[in-house]
């Protein structure tokens, strides 16, 4: 039995593979509506293979052309036209699709927990009060009651069943017949059929105690069978939920702030929910809008794949109207908000959330099929053994058929590897680390080398100015305040001196050159690499009037980084593009053995290559926007906090927030949730060899097998709940 | 034990209003951040009594 997350479990180093980036292309859209990329917050997830379902019946709706389900963070990501996506929710009955936005998702994620504690209830109390009801029999069984009475208990345990057939069961029962209907065997099935099957025979058995039913009555294990059923989604939902608001609590917090310009001269950082119409924005290359707003001053180049599913840059003029969730592309920019952040903001969540949450199992087809030709051999089995003990003893056919379809749990294969990945996302979202595509866990369980950038990933700059002529210190200010516009940690090292009130406009920024702007009088002026690893600032095409030296300091944290993960037994280099003279002094420092300065981004590209070939497995950790192409060609890749969010598309994982200390913490979790999986997958298959043949052979109750596919998904959630803990 | 005859059909009864209590309790939000009422004692924003 093989499931989606056993791929690379223990096997030998893949051929070395060449990666470009991908620049995703979409074809023209056929039809007049342009297809929108809309993510949605889906409720009735409770196993990946519902995912799958779910996507496939996604796709099958006209009009739609692309879908992805995730089911760790129940999401659906849709590419179709606006009135299609509007009319998603209607085409599809068994789920429930509410707007990604932060709130609505809480509360469809409030309304599944109440929903399912409800039926919980339901089962759990009306099979207690059925086993009271129904234990006289279970002495001598029953011979001291008279008849009349025995029916009476009997026709309550009836009554009682019915709320637990109508409400509790009701997951089952619709799964079940999703699963006719669109001719895919789903789990449900052997449950729903032993449910009725128990059911009928039992109310047969009640009011016809002479027939060929017999008499005996399974009401109790009936419900109590449903309960542990349910109990064991209740254990898996809460896992699900508790991740999927940690990653909510996560992704609330990189963008919660933009950059205001005062009235009186200046930027100030403010919250989203304090921006009004009006407020004038600006907003760097590379980090998206929060809100809408009017274009000032200056054409402007943007990304906008989150709104229209084109990738290519769109450029507009000043005047036009942008939209909250492109990306800027081009020069820092200027905005004046048409309206409070609100909508806008959950458009921008929801991109970051699209590419990071829906995964992608590598071989879905084989996985599936699997499931299929395994549940269609329990409920074979569970006709044959019907068949033979019907000739053996007919009045016990009933309950072994019903064991047989409970007991066999593909439950507990489905859940085996994303309850380990759920999990260590939770924990790691814990820690401010953000995973964009969650099957890197995978890749990163086999991490043998790590690639380290220095500047601003092992390094914080820090600037010191120095006036070239008497005088003109005077125009540190301005310095500071055209730095100001740029996300590189070396501008801002700059503008952290101490930015005055200068407008600049016309400000161009453009990686590895630097910042040109034009000043209130219309003259321009550069800030850009002076040739000797500082910064200079003058007119252009003077020499520099300011010379900035960047004196860089080691984090506090980057030598017990380097030593965590020597002790993990990984190796590790050190790549950048600065003076040889200053990488090796820092690696010295630190303590590494291997350092290469004076890299351009191709020849760190190279680098990575060049251990890929010779069999290592590469994890590279940096920030800048040049090593957008690098972490694309690593096996996994993990871009520091204060990373230009461009360079953040490529990379596998995000370090929000928090120290280097994530970094061993990452791959020691990739680690830790191969082992649980393995152990999960295990425990999966021997509790089937094992319980199958017990159920045939008769021996099992099919309220204890109720319980035995309870007890072996809470089992596996509970075993994969260990990855949250500290370690 | 002619009582039972009385007594099996109000079990059943009582099992429904039961029922019905709790879906009222479920759909008021009863269940919901349980945790909060025991931290309220330490929530220094609410007014002291009296």
């Amino acid at each position: 039995m093989k499931n989606a997350g056993m791929e690379s479990v223990g096997s030998a180093p893949a051929a070395p593979r060449v990666v470009t980036p991908i620049i995703p292309s979409r074809p023209a859209p056929s039809g007049d509506a342009p297809p929108e990329t809309r993510a949605w917050a889906v409720a009735g997830l409770h196993c990946a293979a519902c995912a799958e379902a779910l996507g496939q019946q996604l796709a099958a709706v006209p009009g739609v052309r692309s879908a992805r389900v995730g089911y760790a963070a129940g999401m659906a990501v849709v590419e179709a036209p606006a009135e299609v996506q509007a009319g998603l929710q209607a085409a599809l009955p068994g789920f429930r699709l509410a707007p990604l936005t932060p709130a609505s998702s809480a509360q469809l994620r409030r309304d599944e927990a109440r929903a399912l504690l409800w039926r919980l209830f339901v089962a759990g109390f009306c099979s207690m009060q059925i086993m009271m009801l129904a234990a006289p029999t279970y002495f001598a069984e029953g011979a001291e009651v008279p008849a009349d009475l025995r029916q009476l208990l009997g026709l309550a345990s009836w009554v009682l069943s019915w709320p637990v057939m109508l409400w509790s069961a009701q997951p089952f029962l619709a799964g079940a017949w999703r699963s006719l209907r669109t001719g895919r065997l789903g789990m449900d099935l052997p449950v729903a059929l032993g449910a009725v099957a128990t059911f009928v025979a039992s109310s047969l058995a009640l009011f016809d105690p002479s027939g060929r039913w017999g008499s005996e009555l399974y009401f109790d294990s009936l419900t109590m069978f449903i309960a542990f059923l349910l109990a064991g989604r209740w254990v898996e939902l809460k896992a699900r939920h508790a991740a999927a608001a940690e990653l909510a609590r996560l992704l609330a917090e990189p963008e919660a702030l933009a950059q205001r310009e005062r009235p009186a001269g200046g930027v100030e950082a403010v919250k989203l929910e304090a921006l009004a119409a009006g407020d004038v924005l600006r907003v760097a290359l590379g980090e998206t809008l929060p809100v809408d707003g009017e274009l000032l001053d200056a054409p402007a180049l943007l990304d906008e794949s989150l709104l229209s599913g084109e990738s290519r840059p769109v450029r507009h003029l000043p005047g036009a109207t942008l939209l909250a969730g492109s990306l800027n592309l081009g020069a820092p920019l200027r905005l004046r908000a048409r309206g409070a952040a609100g909508e806008g903001r959950a458009a921008a969540l929801a991109r970051q959330l699209q590419r990071a949450l829906t995964e992608r199992p590598q071989r879905p087809g084989l996985a599936d099929k699997a499931a299929q030709a395994f549940l269609a051999g329990v409920l074979l089995l569970a006709l044959l053994a019907g068949a033979v003990w019907s000739l053996i003893e007919p009045a016990r056919a009933l309950e072994v058929v019903c064991a047989v379809l409970i007991v066999s749990c593909p439950c507990a294969f489905a859940l085996a590897a994303p309850a380990a990945r759920v999990a260590s996302h939770r924990r790691l979202a814990r820690e401010g680390l953000l995973l964009q595509r969650l099957d890197a866990l995978e890749t990163l369980a086999d991490i043998d080398t790590v690639l380290l950038d220095k500047t601003g990933t092992l390094t914080a700059p820090r600037a010191s100015a120095q006036a070239q002529w008497p005088g003109a210190e005077a125009k540190l200010g301005a310095a500071a305040a055209l730095a100001a516009w740029s996300r590189h940690p070396m501008a801002q090292a700059v503008a952290r001196l101490g930015a005055d009130a200068t407008r600049w406009s016309a400000v161009e920024e453009r990686p590895g050159q630097g910042l040109r702007g034009l000043d209130a009088e219309g003259k321009a002026w550069r800030l850009g690499a002076d040739g000797a690893g500082g910064l200079g600032f003058g007119p252009e095409g003077e020499s520099p009037w300011m010379r900035f030296a960047l004196d860089e300091q080691a984090r506090d944290d980057a030598p017990a980084l380097v030593r965590a993960l020597q002790a993990a037994g990984l190796r590790l280099r050190l790549l950048s593009g600065d003076a040889p003279s200053r990488v090796q002094a820092l690696a010295a420092h630190l303590g590494l053995s291997e350092a290469q300065g004076g890299c351009s981004p191709e020849a760190k590209r190279a680098a990575v290559q060049a251990a890929q070939q010779a069999g290592a497995r590469v994890l590279m950790v940096g920030d800048g926007l040049n090593d957008a192409p690098v972490l694309a060609q690593a096996d996994a890749s993990l871009a520091v906090v204060g990373a230009a969010p461009l360079a953040a598309r490529a990379a596998d994982a995000l370090l929000l927030r928090g120290g280097l200390a994530a970094v061993p913490l990452l791959i020691r979790q990739a680690r830790r949730t191969r082992a649980v999986t393995r152990q999960n997958l295990i425990w999966a298959a021997a509790y089937n060899l094992l319980a199958l043949p017990l159920a045939v052979m008769g021996w099992l109750p099919p309220w204890a097998a109720g319980l035995g596919m309870a007890l072996s998904s809470a089992l596996v959630v509970g075993n994969a709940l260990r990855l949250v803990r500290e370690d | 034990m002619d009582i039972l005859y009385l007594l099996v059909p109000v079990s059943v009864l009582l099992a429904l209003a039961v029922l019905a209590v709790f879906a009222w309790a479920l759909k008021s939000g009863q269940f919901e951040e349980v945790e909060e009422e025991g931290e309220r004692i330490l929530d220094e924003e609410a007014s002291p009594p009296g």
